[in-house]
């Protein structure tokens, strides 16, 4: 929705990400405290801060695939998986840092091309199957190769350095994090206006139109994977910096699971929704933690009570965006901003 | 001239009261709601009660332990936030719980110089030159599967080599002592018969049984949980399977023959601490302590662990100061720390944090867990961190 008031003079100017200065001011301020914030914050938020960011690369990445592109998986959390083992194992090599963030997003992309593969005959249910092979899979080989991955005793991974400038810190790591977090965001909404992200979408609303209108499907869905698997690698990585010792159990369903949520519960198809949903799943049990913990201090009996509920409370609220808001946080995000734009002449 | 005084005094009783409710902070890290919770409550149980006996008893020279508990419901990522709260709140020392987690923060626990005491007995945790801020009260999963080799082997009386086969879980918890526990049994005398893999949630164990009985197996080891072994037990009576069990620490305690029924009865397991109730010098604290209800063995093992901690602190402090660093550098110089008999005696070294290498041996009898024997094996440099 265009402010009121707000005409285009060029296609440059129409073709902008960011379209007022509204916009504009209230980007920099948000860059503007995420830059200050290590300096003022307690590093257990900036730790908290560093892991949204981390998954919203993740579901940002998803997103790509399922909520733009159509293409359903539960594979996710092992494509992370190959691209923190893929930049673990450059690491143990002396390669320097960006070549292992890249080489681990690259590794991660091939393994998504080639489970992708089936996505041409498969789609729903099918492909979800297909991919949770690819889950089952990869996680044989995180396991089992471990003249490669360290099997069951994983591996460590030193804390990056960028020309000579250790990254051995939360708060250092926060900016490092934040960097390739804005470049991954950037990218992908990117791709999404570009003439393949395009392409995605009308796979994604019918197959069949897209490819009476000249969209080779499977070269694009193939794309749709190779991307979104690299993006995922670029955050397996960095979750294998920031943690410095990576096992297999760390990449099981249950990441893939909670991307898919992450993407649910913000809003399919949408960057902005993806990025609310990881902060949502990130906090959720940081929350209900601290809700635990506070009740404790006044009433034990309640807090052992509140403990078993977590879980409960945590497929409940899943269960309740899925009725009651459907289209995820984004939407109501929208909403809140429609109703300020249009105070107070609502109808 | 009254307000002075009265400010006065409030301030002084506040200094004394501040210096009397001087605390050291430890985190404990549970899982009370995840896919361990029924281990892992007992566990963190023992610790709670633990440290609220040492609380009762003056504390460290005074200073009283404040447990911070996180439930991380096994997941790794909370696991990670959990730790960074439980730094900003200033613990000196770390009670953890699970494998995927220990080895997550090792090099951050390092890093920050804070020992941890986990429930995880992975081998390479016990390597000071890969975790050198990582201890247990437990030996690894390694020395516990060799030490209920050698039992077996002790005990064994026909002529024939005893062959023994494996069933595991295909994750990283069942794969790790495999290859040491292998190579121990050949060089015992073995017959190594083949592996099977049975999931952690199995509901069927037959098509693992069918294969243990083509390879006639007189000795499974079993290295799953306490449901995944109950329902191999459960099958293998079923279908008449004659071999007998030797379960890990994590497969048999008192829910088994609960699950299992006659059918766990006589099968081997192996733990590190004390049954509830065996006549060990220890036993009336824990049955004052817990009103005379019964509890887990696991429930002792996260006693014995906050004991062992509470031992390094109180060394840490004759040294000098109660610190991460100090508390790590005291425990290594801990020989032969008797924990009441709860478990056997325990040592650390700078190069070797193994705390023992004797393993308790226990069975069911009449739907009991028993103490059967203690099994000790000599401190080998060359199984360290294997």
């Amino acid at each position: 929705m265009l402010k009121c008031g707000l005409f285009f003079t060029s296609y440059n100017k129409e073709d902008q990400f960011f379209t007022s200065m509204f916009q504009k001011t209230c980007l920099g301020l948000f860059i503007g405290a995420m830059l200050i914030a290590p300096q003022v914050l307690d590093f257990y938020y900036i730790s908290v801060m560093n892991l949204i960011m981390i998954a919203a690369i993740g579901a940002v990445s998803l997103n790509l695939l399922t909520g733009v592109c159509g293409q359903m998986s539960l594979g996710h959390g092992a494509f992370v998986g190959v691209g923190a083992y893929g930049c673990a194992i450059l690491a143990s090599k002396g390669l320097p840092f960006i070549i292992c963030l890249l080489g681990g997003g690259a590794f991660a992309a091939l393994a998504g091309m080639f489970f992708g593969i089936p996505s041409l005959r498969l789609k729903g249910i099918y492909l979800a199957i297909s991919t949770l092979a690819a889950q089952m899979i990869l996680e044989y080989v995180f396991l089992h190769w471990s003249a490669l991955t360290g099997g069951a005793n994983g591996m460590p991974v030193d804390p990056p350095s960028i020309m000579g400038f250790s990254f051995d810190s939360d708060e250092k790591m926060f900016y490092l994090i934040f960097g390739v977090t804005i470049l991954c965001v950037l990218g992908i909404s990117n791709i999404i206006r570009s003439r393949s992200g395009r392409a995605f979408i009308a796979i994604r609303d019918f197959y069949q139109s897209a490819e009476n209108v000249g969209v080779n499907l499977f070269q694009f869905k193939l794309q749709a994977f190779a991307t979104s698997s690299f993006i995922a690698g670029i955050a397996g990585g960095l979750w294998a910096y920031y943690t410095m010792y990576i096992t297999p159990e760390q990449f099981s369903i249950s990441l893939s699971i909670s991307y898919l949520a992450m993407i649910i519960v913000g809003g399919m198809g949408s960057v902005t929704g993806a990025i609310f949903g990881a902060v949502f799943i990130t906090l959720l049990p940081e929350v209900l933690n601290t809700t635990t913990s506070l009740l404790s201090s006044f009433a034990p009996d309640i807090s052992s009570l509140m403990a078993p509920l977590k879980e409960g409370i945590f497929g409940l609220t899943l269960v309740l965006f899925l009725i009651f808001e459907p289209e995820g946080l984004v939407r109501k995000w929208k909403l809140i901003k429609a109703y300020w734009k249009l105070y107070p002449f609502a109808y | 001239m009254k307000k002075i005084i009265i400010s006065s005094v409030v301030m002084t009783v506040m200094l004394f009261a501040t210096a009397a409710f001087a605390t050291i902070k430890v985190g404990l890290l549970s899982d009370l709601t995840g896919p361990t919770s029924s281990v892992g409550v007992p566990y963190a149980q023992g610790i709670k009660d633990c440290a609220a006996y040492v609380n009762a008893n003056g504390g460290i020279n005074g200073e009283q332990i404040e447990l911070i508990q996180v439930d991380y419901a096994y997941n790794v990522q909370q696991a990670l936030s959990a730790y960074k709260r439980f730094k900003s709140k200033g613990i000196v020392a770390l009670q953890g719980w699970g494998t995927g987690d220990t080895e997550a923060l090792v090099r951050f626990v390092s890093r920050d110089k804070i020992p941890v005491f986990s429930a995880s007995y992975s081998p390479h945790l016990m390597d000071p030159s890969k975790a050198p801020y990582n201890f247990t009260i437990a030996p690894d999963y390694s020395t516990q599967g060799r030490a209920g080799l050698k039992y077996i082997k002790d005990t064994w009386t026909e002529k024939r080599a005893p062959r023994i086969a494996f069933v595991y879980p295909d994750k990283p918890y069942g794969h790790v002592p495999l290859p040491a526990m292998k190579e121990y049994a050949k060089e015992l005398g073995f017959e190594v018969t083949g592996d099977e893999t049975l999931d952690l949630k199995a509901m069927d164990a037959t098509p693992q049984l069918l294969g243990l009985k083509k390879q006639k197996a007189d000795f499974v080891w079993v290295g799953g949980t306490t449901p995944s072994t109950a329902v191999l037990m459960k099958d293998a009576e079923k279908l008449g399977f004659k071999g007998k069990f030797l379960v890990n620490i994590w497969g048999n305690d008192e829910n088994l023959a609960k699950m299992a029924g006659p059918a766990c009865e006589g099968n081997l397991g192996m733990q590190a601490a004390a049954v509830y109730g065996q006549d060990v010098p220890g036993m009336k604290i824990i049955e004052t302590e817990t009103k005379g209800q019964p509890q887990m063995t696991h429930y002792l093992r996260g006693f014995v662990s906050t004991m062992v901690m509470v031992e390094g602190m109180k060394k840490a402090a004759a040294n000098g100061k109660i610190t991460g660093e100090n508390i790590k550098n005291a425990l290594e110089t801990m020989r032969d720390y008797d924990p009441m008999g709860l478990a056997p005696a325990i040592s650390f070294y700078p190069e070797d944090h193994r705390p023992s290498m004797a393993v308790n041996v226990c069975t069911v009898k009449n739907g009991k867990l028993e103490f059967v024997q203690t099994v000790s094996l000599p401190r080998d440099a060359k199984w360290l961190g294997k």
